[in-house]
C-alpha cells in the first residue's frame, strides 16, 4: 500500500502535464486540484510512517547495468522524504492558488502553471530518490526550472542576467556533486544510499567536500550566494516556491541525507559549521539595509539556510530537517503576503514607499506579523520548536566559540530586519500614491494565506510531537544559556524599534561605510562578477595574441636572431669593407702558393 | 690526366678569377660564383661516371643542394645592400652601415 500510494502521488501531477490542453482555462483548475489530491494522498504514507516508524524502499524498474553498477528506479520513503513531501505539496497547493490571483492578467498563465508543476515533480524526485543518479536528475531538474521561472518576464535584462547567474552558480555546485558521484562509483561501486551507508568508508573527506560544494551552490551559502537576492526578479509565486521553501532546501536536504557519513568526519562538520556561520551573519548584515521587500526576505532565507548548515555542523541533522520543514511554512507565507502588498500597491516593491497598511490590509499584515514572529522563534509558534532547540544544542555542544557567537548575532539580526519590514510596510503613515486601490477580497488571495497562517502556528507542535527524536537533547542547562535565544531575539526587536523610531525622519547626506557595505551586499557581487570574467578574458587574450602570435611566431626566433647577429657583428668586426682589395689579395696569395709549390 | 678534366678545371679557375676580380657591381661576383659551382658539378658528375664508382653519384646532388642555399644567401645579402644604398656598387661597402 505504501508503495502504490507514493507512486500515485508522483504520477498525479504528471498526468496533468501530459494532457496538455493549453488553450482552455480549466487547465489551471485541474492542476490545482491535482496538487490538492496529491497532498491528501501523500498524507496517507506519512501517517502510516508516524504510526509504525517503518521505512520503505521501493525499487521498481531496472534501467541498466554498466559492468557491475546496477541502475534502477528506486524511491526511499524514510522520515525525511515522507515528512517533506506533504509539506512541499501543501505549499505548492497554496502557491498555485495564490498565483491564480497574482498572475491573473498574464496571457501565458497556463505555461506558468506547467512550469510550477514540472518544478514540483522534479523536487519530489529529488526528495524521494534512493540513488544518486535519480537525485541528480531531480537536482538538475530543479535547476532548469529555476532558470525558466526566474526569467519568466524575459523581456527584462535584469531577469535574464539573474536567471543566468542562478544557473552558473548552481553549475559550480554541480561540479562538486559530480565529483562525489564519481568518488562513490569508483570506491564503493554503487550509487544507492543503502550500500554507501553500509560500507561506511573511512576516508570520506573528498566526496563530502564535493557534497558541501554542491549544497553551497544550491543553497546559496557564502561564496556562491549572489544568485539568491538576484533571483527575486522572478514573479512572487516563483520566489515563494523555489527560493524560500523548496529549491534552496535541496542542498540542505542532500547534506541531511548523508548524515551517517558526516557523523564520522569531523573536518567536514567543522567546515559546514564555519561556512554556515559566515553565511548567516553575512546575509543578515546585508538584509539590514536593503530597501526591496523581496530582497530582504530572500536574504533572510539565505540566513536561515546558514543556520541549518550550522545545525548540520554540530551533528544534528534531524533538528536541521525540522527547521527546514517549519521554515518552509512561514517563509512561503512571508513571500505570499509580500506579493499581496506588491500587487495591491500597483507593483511597488520599495519599502520606503509603503506604509500604513496595518489598517487597510488586515489579513496580510497579520500574516506578516505572525510570519516574522515565527521566523524569529517566538515561544510556542512554529519557529520555536525548531530554532530554540538548535540554539540550545549549539550552546551546549563542543563547538567553535566564534561560530556560535556569530550565529547568535545573526539570530538577533533576524529580529531586527523583521522589525524593519513590519515598521516600514505596515506601521506609520502611508507613503504610496493615494489613488491605488487596495483590495484583499479575492478568495484566491486570502485562502492560501490563511492556510499558511494556520500551518505557521501549529506545524511546529505537530511535527515535534509526532517524530521520534533520534538524538537525546540536552535537558538541563544554566538559565542564561536556556534563555539565550529569546534574549538575543528580544534585543534585536528592541534595538530595531528604537532605531527605527528615532531615525525615521533623518536623512544622511552621504551614507556611512557600513551602510554601503550592507546595501551593496558586501561588495561581493560587484567585485567577483567583474573580476572573474576580466581575468579569464585577459588570460585568453594573452594566450592567443601575445604568446602565440607575437612571441612564438615572430619574436622568439626570427627577430631575436637578427638583433643578436647584428649587435654581435657590429661589436666584433673591425672591417672596413674594402671588398676588391680583399679579393685581389686572396687571388695573389693563391697564385703565389701555387707557383712556390710547382 | 684525361683532357676533359683539365678542361673543366680550367673553367673553374677562370670563374674563380672572375669572382675575385671585378669592377664595380657585386652581382658579377655572385654570377662567377655560380659558374664555379657549375664547373665543380660537371667535374664531379663526369668523375663518378668514368671511374664507375656508383656510390659517389650522390655527391653532385648534395653539391647542388648546398649551392642553392648559398645562392639564396648571396642574393639576400645583395638585396640588403641595395636596400640601404640603392645600387650594389662595391665602393659603397666601406661606409660600415647596418
Amino acid at each position: 500500500t505504501l508503495t502504490l500510494t507514493s507512486l500515485i502521488i508522483l504520477t498525479l501531477p504528471i498526468t496533468t502535464t501530459l494532457l496538455q490542453n493549453n488553450k482552455t482555462n480549466c487547465f489551471l483548475y485541474t492542476t490545482k486540484t491535482a496538487v490538492t489530491y496529491a497532498f491528501a494522498i501523500s498524507l496517507i504514507p506519512t501517517l502510516l510512517f508516524v504510526q509504525s516508524n517503518q521505512e520503505a524502499y521501493i525499487s521498481n524498474w531496472h534501467w541498466m547495468t554498466i559492468y557491475t553498477l546496477k541502475l534502477s528506479l528506486s524511491f526511499k520513503l524514510d522520515f525525511f522524504s515522507l515528512t517533506f513531501m506533504p509539506i512541499a505539496l501543501f505549499i505548492t497547493w497554496s502557491i498555485m492558488e495564490f498565483s491564480l490571483w497574482y498572475m491573473h492578467s498574464d496571457p501565458h498563465i497556463n505555461r506558468f502553471f506547467k512550469y510550477l508543476l514540472l518544478f514540483l515533480i522534479t523536487m519530489l524526485i529529488l526528495v524521494s530518490a534512493n540513488n544518486l543518479l535519480q537525485l541528480f536528475m531531480g537536482w538538475e531538474g530543479v535547476g532548469i526550472m529555476s532558470f525558466l521561472l526566474i526569467s519568466w518576464w524575459h523581456g527584462r535584462t535584469d531577469a535574464n542576467t539573474a536567471a543566468l547567474q542562478a544557473m552558473l552558480y548552481n553549475r559550480i555546485g554541480d561540479m562538486g556533486f559530480i565529483m562525489m558521484m564519481a568518488w562513490f562509483v569508483i570506491h564503493l561501486n554503487s550509487w544507492e544510499f543503502q550500500q554507501i551507508f553500509l560500507t561506511n568508508p573511512k576516508n570520506t573527506t573528498l566526496p563530502l567536500l564535493g557534497l558541501l560544494l554542491a549544497s553551497a551552490g544550491k543553497s546559496a551559502q557564502f561564496g556562491l550566494h549572489p544568485w539568491l537576492p538576484s533571483a527575486m526578479e522572478g514573479p512572487t509565486p516563483v520566489s515563494a516556491l523555489l527560493h524560500s521553501s523548496t529549491m534552496v532546501m535541496a542542498g540542505v536536504f542532500t547534506l541531511i541525507r548523508f548524515y551517517p557519513l558526516m557523523e564520522n568526519n569531523l573536518t567536514i562538520q567543522t567546515l559546514t559549521l564555519c561556512l554556515g556561520a559566515i553565511t548567516t551573519l553575512f546575509t543578515a548584515i546585508c538584509a539590514l539595509t536593503q530597501n526591496d521587500i523581496k530582497k530582504i526576505i530572500a536574504l533572510s532565507t539565505s540566513s536561515q539556510l546558514g543556520l541549518m548548515m550550522v545545525t548540520i555542523g554540530i551533528n544534528q541533522p534531524h533538528l536541521a530537517f525540522i527547521h527546514m520543514c517549519t521554515h518552509a511554512f512561514f517563509k512561503a507565507m512571508l513571500f505570499l503576503s509580500s506579493g499581496s502588498i506588491i500587487h495591491n500597491l500597483n507593483n511597488e516593491q520599495d519599502i520606503r514607499k509603503m506604509g500604513g497598511l496595518y489598517k487597510t490590509m488586515p489579513i496580510t499584515s497579520t500574516a506578516i506579523t505572525i510570519g516574522s514572529l515565527a521566523l524569529t522563534g517566538m515561544p510556542f509558534l512554529t519557529g520555536f520548536y525548531s530554532k530554540d532547540p538548535i540554539i540550545e544544542t549549539a550552546n551546549m555542544s563542543y563547538i567553535n566559540t566564534w561560530a556560535l557567537l556569530i550565529t547568535l548575532i545573526a539570530v538577533s539580526m533576524t529580529a531586527s530586519y523583521s522589525t524593519r519590514i513590519i515598521f516600514f510596510a505596515l506601521l506609520g503613515q502611508p507613503r504610496y500614491p493615494s489613488l491605488t486601490q487596495i483590495n484583499e477580497n479575492n478568495p484566491y488571495l486570502v485562502n492560501p494565506i490563511k492556510r499558511l497562517i494556520l500551518g505557521s502556528i501549529f506545524m511546529g507542535f505537530f511535527i515535534s510531537m509526532n517524530t521520534i527524536p533520534h538524538t537525546t537533547p540536552q535537558m538541563t542547562m544554566p538559565p542564561h544559556l536556556k534563555f539565550m535565544a529569546l534574549a538575543v531575539t528580544l534585543l534585536g526587536f528592541t534595538v530595531a524599534t528604537e532605531l527605527n523610531n528615532m531615525t525615521h525622519n533623518l536623512m544622511f547626506k552621504q551614507p556611512s561605510r557600513m551602510h554601503t557595505f550592507s546595501t551593496t551586499l558586501g561588495y561581493y557581487p560587484i567585485t567577483t562578477h567583474r573580476i572573474l570574467p576580466y581575468l579569464s578574458l585577459t588570460m585568453s587574450q594573452n594566450l592567443a595574441t601575445t604568446i602565440m602570435d607575437s612571441i612564438w611566431l615572430e619574436k622568439m626566433i626570427p627577430k631575436n636572431l637578427t638583433t643578436m647577429q647584428k649587435t654581435a657583428a657590429s661589436l666584433v668586426s673591425n672591417q672596413k669593407g674594402l671588398m676588391k682589395l680583399y679579393f685581389l689579395s686572396f687571388l695573389l696569395s693563391i697564385t703565389l702558393g701555387l707557383l712556390i709549390a710547382l | 690526366m684525361p683532357y676533359i678534366y683539365i678542361n673543366i678545371i680550367l673553367a673553374f679557375v677562370i670563374s674563380l678569377i672572375g669572382t675575385l676580380i671585378y669592377r664595380s657591381h657585386l652581382i658579377s661576383s655572385l654570377l662567377c660564383l655560380e659558374g664555379m659551382i657549375l664547373s665543380l658539378f660537371t667535374l664531379n658528375a663526369l668523375l663518378s661516371l668514368n671511374i664507375n664508382f656508383a656510390l659517389s653519384t650522390i655527391v653532385p646532388l648534395i653539391l647542388l643542394v648546398f649551392a642553392a642555399c648559398e645562392a639564396a644567401v648571396g642574393l639576400a645579402l645583395l638585396i640588403i645592400i641595395s636596400n640601404t644604398y640603392g645600387l650594389d656598387y662595391v665602393q659603397n661597402l666601406n661606409l660600415l652601415q647596418c
